[in-house]
C-alpha cells in the first residue's frame, strides 16, 4: 500500500496546517498591514491569485495520481503569444489545441512509456518555453479587447477574476466529486495496481490528468494576458513551481491519492497572503522566497510527522 | 482448526453441470514452468478445494481464471465458452469473483466506494451517493458483518478489511468465486462468517474455488479437492474419497536427484556457530530456539509465509525489534551477541543472502569485481583507499565457475545462477563464516543450482554454517544436514535430513507437532 493513508480528515489531506496557515496569515495581516481590509486590496490579491488558482486545480489532478506537471507554467507563456500573434477568433481555439497537444505528449510520456514525471514534463517545459520564445521574443503586442474585458470587468459590481476562480473551482469539484472519474483518480493515485484489479483503467484517466493540467494553463494564460494587456514569453515561468508549492501547502500529497479542492485553493490564498503582505508591509519582494520556502519545508515537516518522526 | 464453525454442508452437489473448465492449460514465467498441460473441470454447486504443496501452480491457475495472467497454451471454458481475454475487468463481467490473498482495498477509499469502485451507481451522470451507501450497507448486512460504510478502508482492522474484501467479491453477481487462503487474515468469528457464507453461496449454485492447504479447512467444507503437485494436475476427486494421510501423499512424491553433493558426517565434538535463544522476530510474537553446528547446513522448512522468512531477516539485523537472543561463536569460541543493526552482523561475521538478491543484494550496474570487491572491504575504514585485490576475485571467480567475459563485466548482465554465484563471493571474499540464505537457488537453472549448492557444501565442509529458507521442500531433503520445520512461527519439529521424507515433512508443515496432529 501507498503513502495515502486517511489522516484527520481522510483523503481530503486538509490537517490543522493546510487549514490554519491561511488563517493566520489572514489574522497577522488583518493586525498588521493597515490597508489589508480596503476593497482595493482584496480585489488586488484576487487579481493576483485567479491565474495561480486555476494552475493549482490542475496540478491538484496530476499529483492526485501520483503526477507532477511543471510545464504548466510554459503552457501560460505559450498561450500568451499565440494570442498577441493571431487573429481574436482563432487564438483562442488554438492556444486550447496546444494545450491538448502538450497535454497528450506528458501523458503518453507517463503513463504509456513510463517516464518519470518530473523528466518528461521538464522536458516539454523547456521545449514549450522555447516555443514560446520563438514565436515572440518579448512582451508586446495587442490583445483582442475581448480577453481584456473577459479579464478586468466587473459583472454585478464584482470583479471578473472572482468569477473565473468560482468557475475553475465549480468545474474541480464536479469532477473530483461528482463524475467517477474523480473517485477513480483517488484510486489509481492510491495503489494503481489494485485499482486495476477493480476494474478500474488506468492509462486513460493518467493521460486526461496531463491534458487537464495543461489546459488549466492555457485558461489561465487566457485570464492573465487579458488583465495584464499584453503578450508576454516568459509570464508563465514561475507558474509551473508555485503551483506545485500552492497544492503541496494545501495538504495534498504528491506521492498520489490525498487532497482536495479546498487544499489547493487555500495553499493558494496562502502564497497569495504571503506576496501581498510583502506588498503592503514594504519587504523586499526577495524576502517571498525566503519565507516560502521555509513554510514549505515547515508545513510539509508538520504533515508528515509520523512519517518523519518528529 | 475450525471444525465446528461451518453450517451443515448440503448433501447433494454437482447436478447442476460443469461451470468451469480447465483444458490442457500450459504456462511459464521466465522460462521457468508454472503449470503443465492442467485439466479439470469444476462444478456449479460445490465447493472446490485446489490444494498442493508450496510453489504447486494454485495461484496461478486461479489468477488465471481471474483474468490476471494469459495462458501460453490450453483454454478455459467458463458456463461452455472459452473464456478469451487476460483482463480482470473481462473477467469480472464473465462472471468470475475473486477474494485475492494480497488486499485490494484502497486504503483511501471508504467500505462504500471501495464495494463500488468500477461500477459505481450513477444518477444524472453524477456518482449517487445516497444509493451506493444504501447498496453497501445492504451487502454487509447480508453477510452479516456490521461495519459504518463511511470509514475508510485504511482505518479498519486487518480482519475487518478482509470481510470487505469478501463482500466485494460476492457484490456482483457471480458465478465463480474463487477464495485464495482466506481464513489466514480472519479471526475465529470471521471464518464463521465465511464458511456460513460459503454455503449460501453453493446453494445458490455458485461453483467455489477454495485455495488452501488447511486440512481441517478442506475436510470440513469442500466437497471436491484438486490436488497440484509443481504446475500438473494430480487428481480431482470427491472430498469424502480422501484421508488426511492419502491426500498428503497425494501433494508430495518427487525424485530427489542428483544435485546435491553427499554430505560428510557431522563430527560429534563440531562446535556451535549460532545460537538462538527464544529468539522472536517481532516482540510478543512465537519464539524459536535453535542452534548451528560449524560444517552444518539446517533449512528451515514449513509452508509459505510462515515465519521462516521473519526468522533469518530478523538475524540478519532487519526486523526493527526482536525480543529474546541470538549469538554467533567465532572459531577461538568467542561470542558476539546480533543486535538487530546489519551492519553489526555483518561485521559479526555473518552474511545474508536475500531472495530478491536484484533489488536486495547485488550493485546491478556495478562490475563482478565490484561487487565481490565490497565484501573485502568490509573492514576498512569509510576514508581509506578502496584496494580490491583483483587476483583473490579472479580465484574466487574460477572456483565458483561465474560464467562472464571477465571481472569486468556488469552484473546485470548475468543469468540468475551466476549472479547468485557473485553474490555467495562477495561474503566469501568478506571472510564470513556465517551464512543467512533465502531460497538459495529462485530463478536459478538446473546446471547451476547444482553449483551452487556444491558452494555452499563447500562452504560449510570447510568450518562454515548455513541457515537457509527453501520453498522447495527437495532442497531441504537433498542439501540440508537438519530440517526445522516451522508452523505458525515456531518450529513444530527437527529432523535429519538424511532419514526424512517429503511426507513427513510436509505432515509436520501440515498438521504441526504430533499431539495436536489429525484433529478429528
Amino acid at each position: 500500500m501507498s503513502a495515502a493513508r486517511p489522516g484527520l480528515f481522510g483523503r481530503s489531506g486538509l490537517g490543522v496546517v493546510s487549514l490554519g496557515l491561511p488563517v493566520v496569515m489572514f489574522v497577522l495581516l488583518a493586525f498588521g498591514a493597515q490597508d489589508f481590509f480596503s476593497v482595493e486590496n482584496v480585489t488586488n490579491v484576487n487579481n493576483q491569485i485567479t491565474a495561480l488558482a486555476i494552475v493549482s486545480l490542475g496540478q491538484l489532478l496530476v499529483a492526485l495520481i501520483g503526477g507532477m506537471d511543471i510545464s504548466v507554467g510554459s503552457a501560460i507563456s505559450l498561450t500568451s503569444v499565440i494570442l498577441v500573434s493571431l487573429g481574436s477568433w482563432v487564438a483562442v481555439p488554438v492556444a486550447l489545441a496546444l494545450g491538448v497537444a502538450i497535454g497528450l505528449t506528458n501523458g503518453v510520456g507517463v503513463a504509456l512509456f513510463g517516464v518519470h514525471p518530473l523528466i518528461m514534463t521538464l522536458a516539454s517545459m523547456t521545449f514549450v518555453q522555447g516555443l514560446a520564445l520563438l514565436i515572440r521574443s518579448g512582451a508586446g503586442g495587442t490583445v483582442p479587447t475581448v480577453l481584456v474585458d473577459l479579464a478586468q470587468g466587473h459583472v454585478f459590481w464584482l470583479p471578473a477574476a472572482l468569477y473565473w476562480c468560482i468557475a475553475a473551482i465549480a468545474f474541480a469539484s464536479l469532477l473530483l466529486y461528482g463524475l467517477r472519474f474523480g473517485l477513480r483518480l483517488f484510486a489509481i493515485g492510491s495503489n494503481a495496481q489494485s485499482a486495476a484489479l477493480n476494474g478500474v483503467r488506468v492509462a486513460g484517466p493518467r493521460l486526461t490528468c496531463y491534458v487537464l493540467c495543461s489546459l488549466s494553463g492555457v485558461v489561465a494564460g487566457v485570464y492573465l494576458t487579458g488583465r495584464i494587456a499584453a503578450g508576454d514569453p516568459s509570464m508563465g515561468q514561475p507558474f509551473g513551481l508555485d503551483s506545485v508549492t500552492a497544492v503541496a501547502l494545501g495538504g495534498v500529497q504528491l506521492s498520489g491519492g490525498v487532497g482536495s479542492v479546498l487544499g489547493a485553493t487555500l495553499g493558494t490564498i496562502t502564497l497569495g497572503l504571503i506576496t501581498n503582505g510583502m506588498n503592503l508591509l514594504g519587504v523586499s519582494p526577495f524576502f517571498r522566497g525566503v519565507l516560502t520556502g521555509l513554510l514549505l519545508l515547515c508545513a510539509i515537516s508538520l504533515q508528515r510527522r509520523k512519517a518523519i518522526g518528529i | 482448526m475450525q471444525t465446528h464453525a461451518h453450517a451443515p454442508s448440503s448433501p447433494v452437489s454437482g447436478e447442476l453441470g460443469i461451470a468451469v473448465e480447465f483444458c490442457g492449460i500450459t504456462k511459464q514465467f521466465a522460462r521457468i514452468a508454472a503449470l503443465t498441460d492442467v485439466s479439470f473441470a469444476g462444478e456449479a454447486g460445490t465447493v472446490h478445494a485446489i490444494t498442493g504443496e508450496n510453489g504447486a501452480g494454485k495461484s496461478t491457475l486461479m489468477k488465471m481464471l481471474a483474468g490476471a495472467h494469459a495462458a501460453d497454451a490450453g483454454e478455459i471454458l467458463l458456463g461452455g465458452r472459452p473464456l478469451l481475454v487476460a483482463n480482470p475487468a473481462e473477467a469480472r463481467s464473465a462472471g468470475v469473483a475473486t477474494v485475492f490473498q494480497e488486499a485490494t482495498l484502497l486504503p483511501n477509499l471508504t467500505v462504500a466506494e471501495n464495494l463500488f469502485l468500477g461500477r459505481e451507481p450513477r444518477r444524472n451522470g453524477l456518482i449517487d451517493r445516497g444509493a451506493m451507501r444504501r447498496q453497501a450497507e445492504d451487502i454487509l448486512e447480508k453477510i452479516g458483518v456490521d461495519l459504518n460504510v463511511n470509514v475508510a478502508c485504511g482505518d479498519l482492522a486487518v480482519s475487518e478489511q478482509y470481510l470487505v474484501e469478501i463482500a466485494k467479491a460476492t457484490a456482483q453477481d457471480a458465478r465463480v468465486v474463487i477464495y485464495d487462503e482466506p481464513t489466514a487474515a480472519l479471526d475465529a468469528q470471521g471464518v464463521e462468517k465465511l464458511f456460513r457464507l460459503i454455503d449460501e453461496q453453493k446453494r445458490s449454485g455458485k461453483l467455489i474455488f477454495y485455495i488452501s492447504h488447511r486440512m481441517g479447512e478442506i475436510f470440513d467444507i469442500c466437497d471436491t479437492t484438486t490436488v497440484l503437485k509443481d504446475g500438473r494436475h494430480v487428481r480431482t476427486c470427491r472430498t469424502a474419497e480422501l484421508t488426511r494421510d492419502g491426500l498428503v501423499a497425494l501433494m508430495v512424491g518427487r525424485e530427489i536427484g542428483h544435485l546435491y553433493p553427499p554430505r560428510k558426517p557431522r563430527p560429534a565434538e563440531a562446535p556451535v556457530a549460532l545460537s538462538v535463544d527464544d529468539f522472536a522476530p517481532i516482540r510478543g510474537g512465537p519464539a524459536v530456539s535453535f542452534s548451528v553446528y560449524r560444517g552444518e547446513i539446517v533449512g528451515l522448512a514449513g509452508l509459505e509465509g510462515q515465519g521462516q522468512r521473519d526468522i533469518v531477516r530478523a538475524l540478519a539485523g532487519i526486523a526493527a525489534s526482536p525480543a529474546g537472543e541470538a549469538r554467533k561463536h567465532d572459531r577461538q569460541g568467542r561470542q558476539t551477541r546480533l543486535r538487530p543493526s546489519v551492519v553489526a552482523v555483518v561485521k559479526a561475521g555473518v552474511g545474508f543472502i536475500p531472495e530478491d538478491r536484484k533489488s536486495e543484494g547485488l550493485y546491478l550496474s556495478l562490475s563482478i569485481e565490484r561487487n565481490i570487491g565490497l565484501g573485502m572491504l568490509r573492514r576498512a575504514p569509510l576514508a581509506s583507499r578502496a584496494q580490491i585485490d583483483k587476483e583473490r576475485i579472479r580465484q574466487l571467480m574460477r572456483a565458483m565457475n561465474v560464467r562472464a567475459r571477465d571481472a569486468r563485466q556488469v552484473v546485470s548482465a548475468l543469468s540468475g545462477g551466476n549472479q547468485q554465484k557473485v553474490m555467495i563471493g562477495r561474503w566469501l571474499a568478506a571472510g564470513i563464516d556465517v551464512l543467512l540464505v533465502e531460497e538459495p537457488t529462485r530463478g536459478v537453472d538446473v546446471g547451476a543450482k547444482a553449483e551452487i549448492y556444491r558452494l555452499l557444501r563447500e562452504f560449510a565442509d570447510q568450518g562454515g554454517a548455513v541457515l537457509l529458507t527453501s520453498t522447495e521442500l527437495t532442497e531441504h531433503l537433498g542439501l540440508c544436514d537438519r530440517i526445522l520445520v516451522v508452523r505458525g512461527g515456531e518450529i513444530v519439529a527437527q529432523l535429519p535430513a538424511a532419514s526424512a521424507t517429503e511426507e513427513m515433512v510436509m505432515r509436520y508443515a501440515l498438521l504441526g507437532r504430533p499431539q495436536e496432529g489429525p484433529v478429528q
